[in-house]
């Protein structure tokens, strides 16, 4: 069909840019009559989402027009502080807002910048995250990582050296998803996977098993639906991997002993099993009947499976390690664990190790490459909980049991931003783990510098519902100091993290808050001055983030004049450390966070407006010839990443099946804490995921006899819920899932609640209240609770339900995986009517 | 000469309503009023549940109840088969919401112009959009006909990301939607009312 | 094949039966006041009371068109509604209105006895007729409400209406407002217009259990669901029960007032039974074949 026909005569004109109402950033198109903006659609000429958008990106213009955006810089009046209670908000001159500012937060860097804590979530301005760190403190006091993956992000890039992976939408035929909306409703480009999936589906015919305790849109779309308890998805995963291992004996060997370290001997401890002299990794060959190191040009056959005794040693490759260790993980067993009857397990393992087709190939642009089009993708339903490693290691077992880890129809990897997939060599042959991506590792220190004690996760990511705790008890690991101010972001702690109670206690503890957002939310209700941001339609930035299958930035940029006497927060930003005095740590930061190369570095002393770094981070990455001028004329450099780039990008070393890493991470660790003179539980770095069955999450009384999962992966809540905007709130008003807390009917029925009943839901943890909404698409011991129901903001929009789900979750370090950080986002609870 | 028509694919549609808000952003209907929507219906019982998302808007049908039972005209058909609404005529009797065997009419009550999305503030937006409605008068799904009059593809099946919806001339042979109702088997909703419905489902 | 079962559903975003709710308390006037104008005309022609009839007439005109007026969303355009006679049972009903007005008006100025008299008297009786019955079109010209979309609604309406202007006529005599041929014995045609009515309520609600599930949704509004209580109490118990029990057992013997009584209670169950009928018309799901 034909372009919209516009005129600029009468000032009717579309201009592109990139939408911001989830982190991704699709291209659109705005049109714009006589100022007014009247439409948002999908830009037909960005090949990411091809002139399609989600639901909340056509959102984007009441979240714009919204009357309750903060219009100047304003300072609370009332000195009362609460959930509900009216700031009084006063405008201020910029002027006198960023002294009060400055004044405040550089008499803080001065005594100790660690009495600050930092909130900051815009996700399309990541390089901006790490402003705290150029003021001088390392806290995280936001769940930045946490609801999306402390387990997911650095296990990923240890695997591959990617940020985030999902199955090949163009060659699967077989797709098993748990826990997640890929394709659906959520993560990765939602627009453009929406349309990847539906070929998949509808024109390739290709098979999808869902696997959720919730009938999730994906679910309702899918071939098959396999009900889960939550937090139980490694057992379902680890009954078929004994199904392939001990019953169907079929895994690619070839995949197994060329691509990873499987067949790498490992000693009795659990260590590589190492050359004497050379302290190579040593493998077995098959053919000669000897150990030889593992790139000996003269191996024949690496041995996969069997017991050696080299120079005295029991050895056996990392593989049979693997198979040993999961000898009892029967699907019997398993099934009583996840209530997914264990000949389901049998039947998706042996359809799943079918649809493989093990040994086949496929040429692509000249490249023969394996043909694996089988595999399992999930996300934070699946991984999402205290032992996050374990589900992730366990699932991408599985799929590397068939090879299909970036190959054709496979599980591919997908890099958070241009650079795609880090590669780089490591040691012993392996490809190097990155599970730094989103920032560099925090190095070591007893007592630690950052109150969510990143120092204690090496390979993790920011625990953050640590934070309040520590804040509370400062004794049990030695914090010197008190936070007495905080800076908030695009950012509501309040709301997105565990333990309301407890930080709650610490926003009263707080004296001085300053938020940068557009729009006050439950948390910046508390802030005693706001500094208003742009709206995404009044603003520029160079957006890419996690791109499955396409690559290169869309520039966003202000549709229409600001409407408000706001600013760009990255200027509000430099302004803020110009004042309190870490502008030249600001610029340093910026270098590093926005790629900028030796010649467009930015100087010391000096403040850059947001488009002079966007201009200096667009040549960098693309040439002086793709500078933002470019892409204010052409809008994107996007393009599709090329098959060598997605397929096998590491290939010439091995990548890890058996992981040994953990090992090294766990032993490094416990010397450090030898040496401070303090203990840490290192227990949980684990070469092979198994099944725990001391899982704290299962543990927890019997009187709490439900589970309690939320979700917000429905497309209109994607990524954030943005429940204050008029056209989310009409449709999540209309959709049953998001009216009430979801029971299964026979549930129900027992505990005597019908929909519309107030109800209490009780953890060990909290308690909240709800409005019951009896369903049948739920598995009978589980409840849902969308995140459409759990906000409290005063904006008017907001239907105020205050369901808040995280109240009832854990937030210590008895409920934290202590390898990734993750926090429990499942909980058991009981429930009753009111 | 054309009839237009839809197609939608109720096998790719996944339920996301991006139509339902990309409807209510191009023709800005006031709250509570969407010209398209998604219904979902859940049958079965756990563990053997099915549940299934059928987008709905007015089905344009050829022989429209609608046109038939309006007293005075301001209902009529187009020659391209889009059914439309003239507010200048409109007097709100509302014989044609209770004729529509699919409900896809609603009244644009009294009040309802100046209530706002934001509760008694209209946005700028909303100050456009709402200089082509009326009060009292009858309103409805137009299959977005300026736009279609410009070469334009509806606005629900421009933003579909499963493309799932696909618009097109049923009188055309080689046309998408036809050739999609010929190799799919087209499904019209309630057939059994001998509407003729302009818009077709295929699973 | 998974079981199912249809919920009633409001606004939400779910397949399901959906109740009307544009056509209410206004429209029932409307029918109300069409019925026993034209009702009361009916008698008063048969019975040579012109008065009466003028003052069916008036009620035809300012209580139906008045009720029809006040449901428009735009009654400044109401002259509109006029023009589409070829289609909409709407229009008609008002054409049928005007020409009822005019033939009946004509018949009022005319000297009785005249043969043009004569000539618009049948004119008159048969355009009342007609209009008692378009009402009944209307409602059933809705192939979207299974419950409406019946040709028994046309008779109920007939009779409904007769029953009406009965009533009126029975009180008005009592009171002695009016005088007729005492010929006619009212108690008695009261008695057996009750009892038609009542056969006929039983057999078109009867005829809808068997009918489509749609319209059994609505049968269960009306005696299981919200509707029952009034359904139950204002059509059956005052509608039938006493109204019958009344004029079979003491009727005109019992004075003005049991008469007045006879009436007010036809009346009340008369307006209810249409107001309930509206409000539990029922929307089949729009899917149709399309369900699961």
């Amino acid at each position: 069909m034909a372009k919209a026909a516009t005129s600029p005569a009468t000032g009717d004109r579309w201009v592109r840019s990139a939408c911001k109402m989830c982190l991704h950033g699709c291209g659109i198109r705005v049109r714009v009559q006589d100022g007014v903006i009247v439409k948002i659609e999908g830009d037909p000429d960005n090949l990411n989402n091809r002139g399609k958008i989600c639901p909340k990106g056509h959102t984007g213009i009441m979240r714009h027009y919204d009357p309750n955006r903060i219009k100047s810089p304003v300072r609370r009046t009332n000195p009362n502080r609460g959930p509900g209670v009216d700031p009084g908000w006063e405008p201020i001159s910029w002027d006198e807002a960023l002294d009060i500012v400055g004044k405040r937060l550089k008499k803080i860097r001065q005594e100790d910048p660690r009495k600050l804590l930092v909130a900051i979530n815009d996700f399309q301005r990541i390089h901006l995250w790490g402003w705290g760190a150029a003021f001088g403190t390392g806290h995280y006091f936001t769940t930045t990582g946490q609801f999306c993956g402390a387990a997911y992000h650095p296990i990923n890039g240890i695997i591959d050296g990617s940020f985030a992976s999902v199955n090949d939408y163009e060659y699967c035929n077989y797709w098993i998803q748990m826990g997640g909306g890929d394709g659906f409703s959520s993560h990765l480009h939602v627009a453009g996977s929406i349309k990847r999936m539906a070929d998949a589906r509808v024109d390739r015919g290709m098979k999808l098993v869902a696997v959720d305790p919730r009938m999730a849109s994906y679910c309702a779309k899918a071939d098959e639906w396999i009900p889960i308890l939550p937090g139980t998805d490694r057992a379902f995963i680890l009954g078929m991997v004994y199904v392939i291992l001990y019953e169907l004996n079929r895994y690619d060997a070839e995949f197994l002993k060329k691509h990873t370290n499987g067949p790498y001997l490992i000693a009795p401890d659990g260590r590589l099993f190492r050359h004497p002299e050379s302290k190579k990794p040593m493998v077995w060959d098959g053919v000669d009947n000897r150990a030889k190191e593992y790139d000996d040009p003269t191996i024949k056959d690496f041995t996969l499976e069997g017991y050696y005794k080299v120079n005295g040693t029991e050895v056996r490759p990392g593989f049979q390690v693997i198979k040993d260790t999961l000898k009892d993980h029967t699907p019997e067993k398993m099934s009583k664990v996840c209530d997914v009857p264990a000949e389901t397990m049998r039947r998706i393992a042996r359809e799943f190790v079918e649809a493989a087709r093990i040994g086949s190939t496929v040429m692509i642009e000249g490249k023969q490459y394996p043909y694996r089009p089988a595999a399992i993708n999930f996300y934070r339903g699946a991984i999402g909980h205290c032992e996050g490693t374990h589900d992730h290691a366990a699932i991408k077992l599985m799929n590397m049991l068939v090879g299909n880890i970036d190959v054709p129809g496979g599980h591919l990897g997908v890099g958070l931003d241009h650079r795609l997939l880090l590669i780089e060599p490591g040691p012993d042959g392996m490809l190097k783990p990155q599970p730094h991506i989103l920032h560099p590792m925090v190095p070591f220190t007893c007592p630690p510098n950052t109150l969510q004690m990143m120092e204690f996760f090496p390979i993790g990511l920011d625990p953050a519902h640590l934070v309040a705790h520590n804040i509370l008890n400062p004794d049990e690991w030695g914090f010197d100091f008190k936070p007495e101010a905080a800076l908030i972001y695009h950012a509501n702690p309040l709301k997105n993290i565990n333990g309301y109670d407890k930080v709650l206690e610490v926003f009263k503890m707080l004296d001085f808050i300053v938020a940068i957002d557009i729009l006050p939310n439950e948390s910046t209700e508390w802030a005693d001055v706001i500094l208003p941001d742009h709206s995404y339609l009044e603003s520029y930035m160079m957006t890419l983030c996690e791109p499955p299958v396409i690559t290169g930035h869309t520039l966003r940029q202000p549709v229409v004049e600001p409407m408000y006497d706001t600013r760009d927060a990255h200027d509000i930003l430099t302004e803020i450390s110009e004042r309190c005095g870490c502008l030249d740590e600001f610029n340093g930061l910026l270098n590093f966070t926005m790629f900028l190369k030796p010649e467009h570095h930015l100087k010391p002393g000096r403040k850059y407006t947001v488009l002079e770094c966007l201009d200096r981070m667009a040549k960098s990455i693309y040439g002086p010839g793709q500078d933002l001028k470019w892409f204010m004329k052409n809008n994107n450099a996007v393009r599709h990443i090329k098959p060598g780039e997605m397929y096998l990008p590491w290939e010439g070393m091995r990548i890890s099946l058996y992981h040994e890493y953990f090992l090294q991470v766990a032993d490094d660790l416990e010397e450090k804490f030898r040496a401070a003179g303090k203990e840490w539980d290192t227990s949980s770095y684990l070469p092979v995921p198994t099944w725990n069955d001391n899982h704290p999450l299962h543990r927890l009384p019997r009187e709490y006899d439900l589970y309690a999962i939320n979700f917000k992966a429905e497309a209109v809540l994607n990524h954030h819920e943005n429940t204050t905007i008029p056209w989310v709130n009409e449709l999540v008003s209309n959709i049953p899932i998001h009216k009430g807390v979801l029971i299964n009917t026979r549930t129900a029925r027992e505990k005597g609640i019908k929909t519309g009943d107030r109800i209490s839901i009780e953890s060990p943890f909290g308690r909240v209240e709800g409005i019951a909404r009896v369903i049948e698409e739920i598995h009978p011991r589980v409840i849902g609770i969308s995140n459409a129901i759990t906000r409290w903001t005063m904006h008017p929009v907001e239907r105020k339900m205050n369901t808040h789900f995280n109240r009832l979750l854990p937030a210590s370090l008895e409920f934290t995986d202590r390898v990734s950080g993750h926090q429990e986002t499942a909980v058991k609870v009981r429930i009753s009517k009111i | 000469m054309a009839r237009y028509g839809m197609v939608i694919d109720l096998k790719r549609c996944v339920g996301c309503n991006a139509c339902t808000v990309a409807c209510k952003a191009e023709n800005g209907t006031p709250p509570g009023i969407f010209f398209t929507k998604v219904l979902e219906q859940v049958a079965g019982q756990y563990p053997i549940v099915k549940k299934k998302y059928v987008p709905v808007l007015c089905n344009h049908c050829l022989n429209a109840p609608c046109v038939r039972v309006c007293p005075s005209g301001a209902t009529h058909k187009r020659e391209d088969g889009i059914v439309l609404v003239d507010y200048n005529k409109c007097i709100g009797c509302k014989a044609c919401v209770v004729a529509c065997p699919y409900k896809n009419r609603e009244l644009m009550p009294e009040g309802k112009l100046k209530e706002g999305h934001f509760k008694g503030y209209l946005t700028p937006f909303e100050q456009v959009k709402y200089k082509k409605f009326q009060e009292g008068v009858v309103v409805k799904c137009t299959f977005c006909s300026e736009r279609v009059d410009q070469g334009l593809e509806p606005s629900c099946v421009n933003t579909c990301p499963a493309e799932a919806r696909v618009f097109g001339d049923l009188h055309d042979p080689e046309s998408k939607v036809s050739r999609l109702i010929r190799q799919r088997g087209g499904i019209q909703p309630m057939s059994e009312a001998n509407t003729d419905p302009s818009v077709y489902y295929i699973e | 094949m998974i079981s199912q079962t249809v919920p009633m559903v409001g606004e939400e975003f779910v397949m399901g039966y959906r109740k009307q709710s544009v056509w209410s308390k206004w429209i029932a006037l409307a029918f109300f006041f069409g019925k026993v104008g034209s009702g009361m005309f009916i008698l008063a022609v048969l019975l040579n009371t012109p008065l009466i009839a003028l003052a069916g007439l008036v009620i035809e005109n300012v209580g139906k068109g008045g009720a029809l007026l006040i449901h428009l969303g735009r009654p400044a355009r109401f002259w509109r509604a006029m023009t589409r006679p070829q289609s909409s049972w709407i229009s008609r009903t008002v054409w049928v209105m005007g020409i009822f007005t005019v033939i009946g008006l004509i018949y009022l100025v005319l000297p009785a006895g005249s043969p043009a008299w004569q000539i618009f008297k049948v004119l008159a009786l048969v355009s009342a007729v007609v209009v008692a019955i378009t009402d009944g079109f209307v409602m059933n010209d809705s192939p979207a409400i299974p419950l409406w979309n019946t040709p028994m609604l046309p008779f109920l309406f007939l009779f409904y209406s007769l029953l009406g202007g009965t009533s009126v006529f029975f009180f008005l005599v009592h009171g002695g407002w009016a005088s007729i041929t005492p010929l006619v014995d009212l108690e008695t045609l009261e008695t057996a217009l009750i009892i038609i009515n009542l056969i006929g309520v039983a057999i078109y609600l009867g005829s809808m259990v068997n009918a489509t599930a749609t319209a059994r949704e609505s049968l269960r509004l009306l005696i299981k669901g919200p509707y029952s209580g009034m359904f139950f109490g204002f059509v059956v118990a005052i509608g039938f029960i006493l109204t019958l029990v009344l004029t079979l057992f003491l009727g005109a013997s019992g004075g003005t007032l049991v008469v007045g009584l006879i009436t007010l209670a036809d009346l009340i169950g008369h307006f209810f039974i249409f107001y309930l009928l509206l409000m539990v018309g029922v929307y089949s799901p729009v899917l149709g074949k399309l369900t699961i």
